[in-house]
């Protein structure tokens, strides 16, 4: 994926993401938080202006396209990539997954598939850095993170699969 | 007029131009500076209507210290958004676009100077005057054209950026010369107080940031504004009273803040303050004007007009070259940086300063109304041609081919 950035003083970033084809799409971020999307046919062309979102709409837009409301392919959870290699995944809790009513600590999660369960969202809260003896419930997401091998083996646990 | 009034009259009217530039699509400085001539002693003074004056704004002292407060928040801005590490990543590339600028304009500002005035300092303030592209003006004209998505961004905002930092030394010794008077070992005498202070401005902002970063770290918006206000208006207070240019110390104390982690939340916040004061600064200017002596500098501006359009022209087109951009995008940097604006009329502000002493009273004045008669003009001419842009375009594909 080839993404140039550039800084646009007095105005903010320019950001050109190859789109494929030749075409270029261009985004320019407003230090006043307003984004412009541009598209470029090609090298030469001139670039067209698609629209224009103000901060919140881009945000909640980069969202969607992030795949955190609908996911129309592969998995049924969100995942990150921190590195080559190391994801950050939000898993959510079944009410048959044999870890509800467990702790951490008793789930031994670390021990048995290698990821660190960094946060757990319960209803509208987000418990960061939960404590070991902290009770796992039915719909809580988890936030997990650790190699894509030992994730995988995180969800087998989670759906009783191990 | 009564106080109040008279500034409710002025901002009711800076106002009234801002409707004028969404109607008519253009920057809108252009039409602060207008209706101040209109509402001024010397346009709407000299009429009545049955008997009652128009009213007029006289440039009074808070008029005079709102405009001064408008150059100290442009400059503090321009300071703000100047990062140095990012100036010095292209620098190379920057400096041979904006070396080309600056020779060709300052130096062809210089000859149409001593041309026109006769002067040596004249001469100096024509060619920083003819020299300085008006960012405000060109960055919403790139914002406002799509172009800046475009590649020919790249050099008109690296080229502008130059300009910026040469203004800031520009500014220092031009306002050491006014102020110095013709006197050459006083001359000498106040640029060297101004440099000297400029230098520990620039250590300043290289080793303060620990300070600056502390000194706005609050959780209160109010508390943040209040701050970063009192120290900036303070240290260009400062500069000024001892004898040094209070935009440059502003454009300084913007560079300290530049690097905390404020930047951000500073941008947002004083950009209201700036953009009204700023107002009120080019009010002023079209206040302080009197149009009927356009008359007497109207060949003066045509032959500027004639002369330093096509350098700039010439310059951007050679700066986009530097930049590997076609001959096409070129030519529009060279259109783009036509525009003269608000730094021109910040030095003419300095030349008004020198009046009666370091420059005859004639002079002095013919500068300035030659100098807003010709950002008027240029302000113009230079969003026409990025506007209709397509026949120059044409000219340099033709011309130097599409490579």
């Amino acid at each position: 994926m080839d993404v140039t950035e550039t800084d646009l003083p007095g105005v903010g970033k320019k950001h050109e993401v190859d789109i494929g084809g030749g075409q270029q799409l261009v985004v320019v971020t407003h230090n006043t938080g307003t984004r412009e999307l541009y598209l470029k046919k090609d090298e030469d062309a001139d670039s067209e202006k698609l629209l224009e979102l103000s901060d919140r709409l881009a945000r909640m837009v980069g969202t969607i396209l992030e795949g955190a409301y609908f996911q129309p392919v592969e998995s049924s959870h969100v995942e990150t990539m921190l590195s080559e290699g190391t994801l950050l995944e939000w898993y959510a809790v079944e009410s048959d997954s044999p870890l509800v009513g467990e702790t951490l600590a008793g789930a031994n999660v670390g021990q048995r598939t290698g990821v660190t369960v960094v946060a757990i969202q319960r209803d509208d809260n987000v418990i960061a850095g939960p404590s070991p003896d902290m009770q796992i419930e039915a719909s809580d997401t988890l936030v997990v993170i650790g190699e894509r091998e030992n994730c995988e083996q995180f969800e087998k646990l989670l759906t009783g699969d191990l | 007029m009564a106080d109040l009034l008279g500034i409710g009259v002025l901002f009711a009217a800076v106002a009234a131009a801002t409707l004028v530039a969404v109607w008519l699509n253009k920057s809108v400085i252009p039409f602060y500076i207008i209706i101040g001539m209109l509402l001024s002693p010397s346009v709407a003074g000299q009429f009545s209507v049955a008997g009652y004056g128009l009213p007029v704004v006289e440039s009074s002292e808070f008029v005079e210290l709102g405009a001064e407060l408008g150059i100290v928040f442009l400059l503090f801005f321009l300071g703000l958004e100047f990062n140095l590490d990012r100036l010095l990543e292209s620098w190379e590339r920057i400096t041979r676009a904006g070396t080309i600028d600056l020779a060709i304009n300052f130096g062809a500002g210089l000859m149409l100077g001593f041309a026109l005035f006769r002067d040596p300092l004249a001469a100096f303030l024509t060619a920083g005057i003819v020299y300085i592209s008006s960012s405000a003006i060109i960055t919403k004209s790139l914002i406002d054209l799509g172009w800046i998505a475009n590649d020919e961004a790249d050099p008109m905002l690296g080229t502008l950026v130059f300009e910026d930092l040469f203004i800031a030394v520009y500014l220092t010794v031009a306002a050491a010369l006014v102020t110095g008077g013709s006197d050459v070992a006083a001359a000498a005498t106040s640029v060297g107080i101004a440099l000297s202070f400029i230098v520990a401005l620039l250590l300043l902002a290289r080793y303060g940031t620990p300070w600056f970063e502390r000194a706005l770290q609050t959780t209160s918006n109010e508390f943040t504004v209040v701050r970063a206000v009192g120290i900036t208006v303070l240290v260009s207070g400062f500069a000024l009273a001892i004898g040094v240019s209070e935009a440059v110390a502003a454009f300084f104390v913007g560079m300290a803040f530049a690097p905390t982690t404020h930047t951000h939340k500073l941008e947002s916040l004083l950009e209201p303050l700036r953009d009204t004061f700023a107002a009120v600064f080019f009010f002023w200017i079209g206040v302080e004007t009197d149009p009927r002596l356009f008359a007497g500098v109207a060949g003066l501006v045509a032959a500027a007009i004639v002369v330093t359009t096509p350098t700039k022209i010439l310059s951007g087109y050679l700066s986009g070259r530097a930049y590997e951009l076609n001959p096409r995008r070129s030519m529009r940097v060279g259109l783009g940086m036509v525009t003269r604006g608000e730094f021109s009329l910040i030095i003419a502000a300095v030349a008004l300063t020198g009046a009666g002493t370091s420059l005859s009273t004639a002079l002095a004045n013919a500068v300035y109304s030659f100098t807003v008669a010709y950002v008027l003009l240029m302000s113009i001419l230079g969003t026409m041609l990025m506007q209709y842009s397509a026949p120059f375009e044409q000219f340099a594909t033709a011309r130097f081919g599409t490579e």
